[in-house]
């Protein structure tokens, strides 16, 4: 082996046991490795890279790879709430709630329209409306429905179904009417189904049925008078303090007599006096409280 | 494609390992081009803050030749024509009573003609020359590392040894 590719295979730290006797064989071995101890002198300072790079760290401005998905998710997760939410409400029921004395008209999504009478429930849900019309009523209201697919009306005493008509619905606790003034209704009740007719009126009062017929071409009550055929003096009363805030002491009064008749809605004074001067019976107010007494 | 999006130089954990993986290195490579009076070691910390700066743009294979051309101008900016002066590190020893005056002064004389001559050098010889002879680094890396074959560092370590003998002997 020649002289510079030992020293070659030296300078590389590459050799053999027998290379390195015939390195050290050479006559300016100690020549070399003086001058590569001497070399060994002049080594970079220390460089201990755990220190470097705490000081490096120390200086770096903090930031993450991430640092431009934190604000898109931020309005990622705004609109995804805001969606959720607008779905939520779009799905859910919309309600309309009359209290006493309070009347108020509603237009449905199909330009049907609704005159809710005080002290009612509609509910209704727009998403679904346009697959199947129904309402669910609690109280008295007057439908006005437009041409289309069938229109239901849901109550605890039965459902009224009707393809485009006017009617008017009542139910309270154990009264239930429907008075058909346009077009057909038909009303079912404990899975009996009775068509009505225009000027027709089915009622169910206390259980029993009663079919009667109405001159009328609208509910009178949409003219602030509430008028009544042979109806329990109990019902008239319920009715009363629905349009009118007051408390009522009926003593010793019957209540199952029937009334006939009207009252007004726009003064207390003169509905009182339109539903005892007939029946015979006086009234006092003391206080808040309207005190009944037969004579 | 998800990968090199999320394995970026950002992620400090990817940054820290290339830091122990390039520091030290990048910094011999600035002491033994540059010599001691510029502060490889401010040089290499700029560097990689450079690097973090813009570790969005430089994925980690290509951080080693980022951090060696960056420091490279650091220095170059720094250098205006100074000399390069390689420091000596043995401390001074206490010499025991064996040595004579005139070995210690011959040591002395053959330590500075030896600096001397390493300034003589070029660059390229001396950084590769050094890593082999101070830093105990084998051709292969050497090459590696500046991104040369093995046979120009070969070239290189061995002209530099026998420049080195020349002008030892000259001097």
């Amino acid at each position: 082996m020649d002289r510079e590719t030992l020293i070659k295979k030296w300078l590389d730290h590459n050799l053999t046991p027998e290379e390195q006797k015939a390195f050290e064989g050479l006559e300016d071995y100690k020549d070399l490795l003086k001058i590569s101890e001497s070399v060994k002198g002049f080594k970079s300072p220390n460089f201990d890279s755990e220190v470097e790079y705490a000081k490096v760290k120390s200086l770096l401005k903090p930031k993450s790879n991430k640092n431009w998905m934190r604000p898109l998710m931020r309005i990622a997760a705004v609109l995804v709430i805001g969606f959720s939410l607008v779905y939520y409400n779009s799905t859910l029921d919309t309600e309309i709630e009359t209290t006493i004395a309070q009347e108020t008209t509603i237009s449905l999504p199909d330009a049907s329209t609704v005159a809710l009478n005080a002290q009612s429930t509609l509910t209704y849900n727009k998403k679904t409306w346009s697959n199947k019309r129904e309402v669910n009523l609690e109280g008295e209201a007057y439908f006005k429905v437009s041409k289309g697919s069938k229109f239901d009306v849901l109550t605890s005493d039965g459902k009224v179904s009707v393809l485009g008509t006017q009617f008017n619905v009542i139910q309270h606790k154990s009264y239930f009417e429907v008075t058909c003034y346009e077009g057909m209704v038909a009303v079912t009740h404990n899975g009996n189904s009775i068509k009505l007719k225009p000027g027709h009126r089915f009622a169910l009062i206390d259980g029993m049925i009663k079919n009667e017929t109405e001159n009328e071409e609208k509910p009178s009550w949409l003219a602030n008078e509430s008028t009544f055929k042979s109806r329990p003096l109990r019902y008239i009363l319920d009715e009363l303090q629905r349009q009118y805030n007051v408390a009522l002491d009926t003593g010793n009064t019957n209540l199952n007599q029937l009334f006939t008749g009207s009252f007004t809605h726009n003064d207390l004074d003169l509905a009182l006096q339109s539903i005892t001067i007939p029946l015979g019976i006086t009234y006092t107010k003391s206080d808040a409280v309207i005190v009944l007494k037969s004579e | 494609m998800s990968k090199s999006i999320h394995e970026n130089s950002c992620e400090e954990h990817v940054y820290s390992a290339l830091f122990k993986k390039h520091s030290k290195n990048l910094h011999d490579f600035l002491y033994y081009k540059f010599g001691a009076k510029l502060n490889p070691k401010d040089k290499v910390q700029d560097a990689f803050i450079k690097l973090w700066d813009n570790c969005k743009k430089v994925p980690p294979e290509k951080a080693k030749s980022f951090l060696y051309t960056t420091a490279n101008n650091l220095m170059l900016n720094a250098v205006v024509h100074q000399k390069v002066v390689l420091k000596h590190q043995n401390k001074p020893q206490r010499h025991s009573t064996n040595e004579s005056p005139e070995f210690i002064l011959e040591e002395k004389q053959y330590s500075d003609k030896l600096q001397k001559a390493l300034d003589n050098l070029t660059e390229a010889q001396r950084i590769a020359f050094l890593m082999n002879r101070a830093e105990g680094k084998r051709f292969k890396e050497i090459a590696e590392l500046l991104d040369i074959s093995v046979k120009a560092v070969e070239k290189r370590i061995y002209g530099a040894l026998k420049k080195l003998r020349e002008d030892i002997d000259e001097l």
